[in-house]
């Protein structure tokens, strides 16, 4: 039954059925703070040239936000105004008080006066400026009000000048303005707003449509370029509740509140919002003539396209792919080869989940070059080529192909896919193990300057490619034992990729990964272990290697084993050809450990054939390490040296500190094994080299806080000074590794045969 | 009755105390006290609770000249104000409501104080409504509000805080804390209000809007008088748990209220409520007869007609009420219902929306609109529609549920799951919303979850009696030729069960497939009988004649073991003892994320 008070309501804005947000066609109207600003205005004009240069400048860098921004309290923008123009503040307020304490007429001679500004032979304001169009919106807005509307505008304004007058002169004539009655009055109301108030101070007010859109997109270019500087999801999401409340229409605002959904990971609130916003485009999309049926129908089918793209985000990957099918179909229906084109990618997405498959990718690139989708087709190619690369395609095709999609890039500007572009680069120069050329890219999207010239007061974006590149940058100075430069580059990224935000869990596992190295190289194995957890938290395959890195550290071989084996039939199942290569490393490792050298060759020769195939040049090095060392301790030290030729040079240029001195160490090993057999000048020089070589391991060793390594170093240092009769060096050595000695529990391998 | 206050002691010392605990022994009693209510709620301008007292009244017996209540003995107080009360009155009742409370200003007397105030929130509300068409720009449109409310509310609460309220005042301050949205402070001025003056429905209608689910009524403490049954009736029907409404009724009708309108209105918006057609039917036709010229509910009779195809009838009931009244929010929507009927979806539209322009808080309007948008073919007007209705009712299932028809329609069936999920949360037994889900998951060829969807719409009682047909079918794509034929059994002993045969089509299709299954199994006596049946169908007539022939031919190869070739029919008597499916109802477990 209707409710005892139901009067007849009639509601202009329904016709035809359809509410109209924009019965008056209006997309702005005069209120309280906007005839502010025309007086400020208008107050400019008069000054003229009587302002100073800069007051000027400041005050032209203050228009822009205002005449855009939401209402705000007179208080507020006179402080503003201050801030640029003392003298102009005070006579904006004089004008405003003369205007709200004296008649009605004096606001209609305000607004007629304000047209004159455009008369004459040179007219102060230009009519299509920025403040002429300003001007011009609001004087056919307020030519539009009706006579009670006008009248309503004025007891606001008045309301909006006395609230001001009431915060100032509140302290000190309380007392005169204010009657007993009425106090009793105001403090009875405060005590019974109380539960109102906090809802009161939320809403700053109505946004006109203008202003909510200048909202919408400011926040949602916020979102996507740098979070941390968009409002707070719980606060966006308040915002945008009141902007609902007053305009249900305004179907943009229900993207934004799906985006921030998209956030805080809510399924429920995000499928809701997006269907709501397709719901209310669908409508638009009718209303748009000139598009007839088809605008109606494009929104139908990228409702479905983002249904899917939602659902592959929360990893519902069954849903979005009939989401996806449903998309496709309906897109093929209506011949939308441009939503195909979309779907396509989002196939190959989903489907990369499943399985590899180029062909639909190369199918995408095709047709999306052909539909002039330049977008679409740099984001194939960058994804072919991370896919190629995986697969140990030609590096130089892969450059080839990555230039080619730059010059695409250049061609039309797309800032967002060059940074991604630069730091796929990096990438992929790290995987082939050429650190100096992916320093070189990293630093280059560093310091490049954005193409985007919108966010003047934000140098950086905050996007993944930046998060990738610099997560690179701080894993490449701790492997070359700077972790001081490490640990500030990783404080960086956590300033800008706050914990709870989109791309932090990148920053996450490198800063672990550093902390667990440093921890291997100091020998504090439990310590390493505490972070193996975290790790395969963020990323389970490199958790459990590892886990049973740390394990082979702690002498418990056969679970080691166990776990490696496991992990390598993982790894060869899902064809991560990098990860089965270090697998092989430490397995072949954990042999030699043994002592079975003879079987852990075969596992070496994989290793190397298939890092040669991939063409992951420092993993191929490192193989060739381990080969050379089993060669050593099989007894066939010249041999080692001649293929410890090929690898020394990579590894000088490329590799972490670490593998350096490991390198150096055993090239002095052989070194010596080999000298064995020469006439006893030739051994002398061979022996005084090897000393040298060994000098600089330890300068490596000792970079990266290596005791145990640089202990072994110095013993076999003092042993080949003893041979060589230097005594002196000789006990310098003794010492130094008797210091280290004591200070360092005993190894449970033998000091020569360790290679690492 | 519980009456505890001095203030509204001296209010109701006119009036007896209203009986206690649901006693209805004496009726003239009751008959009595609503009637003097009647005249104290029209003397405060409260029509809508005077006119439901007065009808209620009307139901029973007339009461001799020298047992009819005497008029309000008038206090010193109201001596007093009587003149400016006059006044006032008679321009409260020409909707001029600043003036009404102008000359009632400085009045004590409880009368004219409440009249004082009431006409200030109407005139606050009025200046609402006028202001909503003109404010400044549309999205201030949301941010207009009763200015009059907060003074109001400060006034009334200090008097409330010295309890020199009575019941109307209470009432009122009730409103006004409702309308701040103060829910929880307003329900307990309610409850207070219907302890000192419980005959005032106004109070319990309000209440009964505050109350949204059964714990709330549970922690309630409410006067015990023959009003709470009244109420409890009215709350249960609005909570939709019929059962319990229809009984409250039934026992009301018992106690003597058998002629009052309001109580035969309620009973058949309850039956219409749980979809029992012909009886809501006929007590509306009951109805009409009593009340030929009643407007309201009439909006629910004509769904009624609406959904049985009554043609003339609806045509009837259109034509009297426009000649009855033609602006009222009923009326629009009778017709628009009638013109949907005779398929002219234009002015159907047209008409819903002029309900709605009557009174844009009209929820069925909005779904009903959608509804003939959708039988235009123009599904944006469509959705639109249906956005409205669920942004007026979040809860509204039709709303959701015809959202996910339009993308269905819309070649869909994956977008629309999220809608017809909603609208099965919200109605968890209602069959059509699983069939719907079914047959999305069907097209979506996830038969699992289908199979679910149907055996559920089955289980809680399907009400097209096409879940286990569709189910069968399922289980006949799958090769699950067991369950298949249970499930066609199951279907035709429904069906034979309610005794329709002549509509359902899929009758024939049921018996051919299982006399093939039997036909399978080597079960003669049952194939043939099944055969004989298909026979009796256009459709499978050949079939069933060439079974039939074939499993003559087969019994003639084998030995005639049975002998008995005309078996009787064993549907549904015989098989039904022991093939009737026995799985249990396993919970609906939807696999799938439902947002």
């Amino acid at each position: 039954m209707a409710s005892v008070h139901e009067s007849l309501y009639f509601n202009p804005m329904l016709t035809n059925g359809v509410v109209h947000a924009n019965v008056f066609g209006v997309r702005d109207w005069v209120t309280p703070h906007k005839m502010a600003l025309l007086v400020l205005l208008s107050e400019l004009g008069r000054a003229g040239a009587q302002l100073g240069l800069l007051e000027r400048r400041r005050l032209n860098r203050l228009l822009l936000p205002l005449l855009q921004g939401p209402d705000m309290a007179l208080s507020r923008l006179r402080k503003a105004i201050e801030e640029c123009c003392p003298h102009l503040a005070g006579s904006v307020h004089i004008r405003l008080k003369l205007m709200a304490e004296g008649e009605l007429k004096d606001m209609e001679q305000f607004f007629d006066d304000l047209s004159d500004s455009f008369s004459g032979t040179e007219p102060e304001v230009h009519k299509t400026s920025v403040v002429g169009l300003f001007l011009r919106h609001m004087i056919l807005a307020y030519n539009k009000l009706s006579f009670s509307q006008v009248y309503k505008l004025y007891t606001a304004l008045q309301q909006y000048f006395q609230k001001d007058e009431k915060k100032d002169g509140a302290d000190e004539n309380e007392m005169e303005l204010t009657n007993p009655e009425e106090l009793d009055g105001k403090m009875e109301k405060e005590e019974l707003d109380g539960p109102l108030r906090e809802e009161e101070i939320a809403c700053s007010g109505p946004l006109s449509q203008k202003q909510a859109e200048y909202f919408l997109s400011q926040q949602a270019s916020l979102l996507k370029n740098d979070e941390t500087k968009a409002l707070a999801p719980a606060s966006l999401q308040k915002e945008l509740n009141n902007l609902l409340k007053f305009n249900p229409d305004f179907a943009e605002a229900h993207y934004l509140s799906y985006l921030n959904s998209l956030r805080v990971q809510d399924v429920f609130s995000s499928t809701h919002s997006l269907l709501h916003y397709f719901d209310r485009l669908i409508l638009t999309g009718a209303e748009s003539k000139s598009n007839g049926d088809e605008g109606y129908g494009r929104s139908l089918r990228y409702a479905a396209l983002n249904l899917a793209a939602l659902h592959c985000r929360f990893g519902h990957y069954q849903q979005a792919e009939l989401a996806l099918q449903e998309a496709i179909r309906i897109a093929q229906e209506s011949n939308d080869h441009v939503c195909l084109q979309h779907c396509l990618s989002w196939l190959y997405i989903l489907e990369q989940k499943i399985f590899d498959s180029c062909v639909l990718l190369e199918h995408s690139v095709n047709k999306s070059l052909h539909f002039g989708l330049p977008y679409l087709a740099s984001l194939g190619i960058q994804s072919l080529v991370q896919q190629r690369a995986f697969a140990g395609k030609a590096a130089n095709k892969l450059m080839d192909a990555l230039k080619d999609s730059d010059l695409l890039h250049w061609k039309h500007s797309l800032s967002e896919l060059i940074d991604i572009s630069i730091a796929q680069k990096t990438a992929i120069w790290r995987l082939y193990g050429r650190s100096t050329m992916a320093l070189q890219q990293a630093q280059t999207l560093l310091s490049m300057n954005s193409l985007e010239a919108v966010n003047v007061g934000v140098q950086q974006n905050n996007t993944e490619s930046f998060a990738v590149v610099l997560c690179h940058l701080a894993e490449l100075h701790a492997e070359q034992g700077y972790f001081a430069a490490a640990s500030e580059i990783l404080k960086h990224l956590k300033e800008r990729f706050p914990p709870n935000s989109q791309h932090a869990q990148l920053w996450m596992l490198f800063d672990q990964k550093i902390q667990f190295e440093r921890a291997m190289n100091d020998g504090r194995y439990h310590v390493a272990d505490s972070l193996v957890a975290g790790i395969t938290a963020l990323n389970s395959i490199e958790g459990v290697y590892r886990k049973a890195i740390v394990l082979k550290a702690q002498n418990q071989m056969s679970e080691a084993h166990k776990l490696l084996q496991k992990l390598l039939i993982h790894c060869q199942k899902i064809k991560n050809t990098e990860m089965v290569i270090r697998v092989l490393l430490s397995i072949a490792e954990l042999y030699w450990r043994s002592s079975c050298h003879t079987i852990a060759l075969p596992v070496l020769l994989q290793a190397l054939a298939l890092a040669r195939e991939y063409s992951l040049q420092y993993l191929a090095s490192e193989t060739v390490l381990n080969l050379a060392f089993s060669q050593l301790i099989l007894g066939i030290p010249e041999q080692a040296l001649n293929i410890l030729h090929m690898a020394i040079e990579p590894v000088l240029a490329h590799g972490a500190v670490l593998d350096k001195g490991c390198a150096m160490f055993l090239v002095a090993k052989c070194q010596v094994a080999s000298a064995a057999s020469y006439t006893p000048q030739k051994k002398i020089e061979a022996l005084e080299s090897a000393i040298l070589n060994l000098n600089e391991a330890k300068t490596y060793f000792a970079k990266v806080d290596c005791k145990e390594q640089l202990r072994d170093v110095l013993y076999f240092q003092a042993r080949l000074f003893h041979t060589l009769g230097k005594t002196q060096e000789r006990n310098k050595c003794a010492m130094l590794f008797r210091q280290l000695h004591q200070e360092l529990p005993a190894h449970g391998v033998p000091l020569i045969n360790a290679f690492k | 009755a519980a009456i505890g206050r001095a203030g509204a002691m001296a209010a109701a010392a006119a009036m007896v105390v209203a009986a206690g605990g649901g006693d209805f022994s004496d009726l003239r009693e009751i008959k009595k006290q609503l009637l003097s209510v009647a005249e104290r709620s029209r003397e405060r301008g409260l029509q809508h609770s005077g006119k439901w007292a007065a009808e209620l009244a009307f139901a029973l017996e007339p009461l001799p000249l020298n047992e009819l209540p005497p008029p309000p003995v008038l206090t010193e107080e109201d001596a007093r104000d009587l003149d400016a009360y006059t006044l006032a009155k008679s321009y409260f009742d020409l909707k001029e409501y600043d003036r009404a409370a102008y000359f009632l200003q400085g009045c004590k007397s409880q009368k004219a104080y409440f009249l004082y105030m009431y006409s200030r929130y109407l005139s606050g509300e009025k200046k609402k409504d006028d202001e909503t068409v003109d404010s400044l720009g549309p999205l201030e449109k949301g941010q207009v509000k009763n200015e009059a409310l907060r003074e109001l509310r400060v006034e009334l609460s200090k008097k409330h805080k010295a309890q020199e309220l009575d019941g109307f005042g209470l009432y009122l301050y009730g409103v006004v804390l409702r309308k701040l949205d103060l829910v929880k402070e307003a329900i307990d001025v309610f409850v207070e209000a219907a302890h000192v003056l419980p005959l005032h429905w106004g109070a319990w209608l309000e209440l009964c809007n505050l109350i949204t689910d059964k714990e709330m009524l549970k922690f309630l403490s409410l006067p015990d008088t023959w009003m709470k049954e009244f109420f409890l009736a009215h709350i249960y029907t609005e909570l939709q748990l019929i059962e319990e409404a229809l009984q409250k009724y039934q026992s009301l009708i018992d106690a003597g209220f058998s002629k009052s309108t309001y109580i035969i209105s309620q009973i058949a918006v309850a039956y219409h409520n749980i979809r029992d057609i012909d009886k809501a039917l006929s007590i509306f036709n009951e109805l009409r007869k009593q009340d030929p010229y009643r407007i309201e509910n009439m909006d629910t009779f004509s769904n009624l007609l609406y959904v049985r195809s009554m043609k003339p009838e609806l045509s009837y009931l259109a034509h009297n009420l426009c000649e009855i009244d033609k602006y009222r929010v009923e009326t629009c929507c009778v017709i628009g219902n009638y013109y949907s009927l005779r398929s002219q979806h234009e002015k159907a539209a047209l008409y819903f929306q002029r309900a709605l322009k009557l009174n844009p808080r009209y929820l069925g309007a909005w779904t009903l609109m959608g509804h003939e948008y959708m039988e235009m073919k123009n599904t944006s007007a469509a959705i639109q529609a249906y956005r409205h209705a669920i942004e007026v009712n979040k809860r509204d299932y039709r709303a959701w549920y015809g959202l996910g028809q339009t993308y269905e329609i819309l070649k869909m069936p994956f977008y629309c799951l999220y809608y017809y999920r909603r609208a099965h949360q919200l109605r968890p037994n209602d069959s059509r919303m699983l069939v719907a889900l079914g047959e999305c998951y069907e097209k979506l060829n996830q038969l699992v979850e289908a199979k679910k969807c149907y055996w559920r719409a089955y289980a809680v009682g399907d009400v097209e009696k096409m879940a286990l047909v569709k189910l069968a079918k399922l289980h006949e794509q799958l090769n699950e030729s067991e369950q298949a034929a249970q499930c066609y059994i199951k279907y035709i002993q429904d069906i034979y069960s309610c005794g329709e045969v002549v509509e359902h089509l899929e009758v024939s299709t049921a018996f051919r497939y299982l006399a093939q299954y039997y036909f399978k199994c080597k079960l003669w006596d049952e194939a043939s009988a099944c055969a004989q049946k298909c026979c009796a169908f256009n459709d499978t007539r050949e079939e069933g004649k060439a079974l039939l022939r074939q499993i003559l031919q087969l019994r003639n190869q084998g030995e005639t073991s049975s002998t008995d070739v005309a078996a009787p029919f064993f549907l549904p008597a015989s098989l039904s003892a022991n093939n009737t499916p026995t799985r249990r109802v396993s919970p609906l477990n939807l696999s799938s994320v439902t947002p």
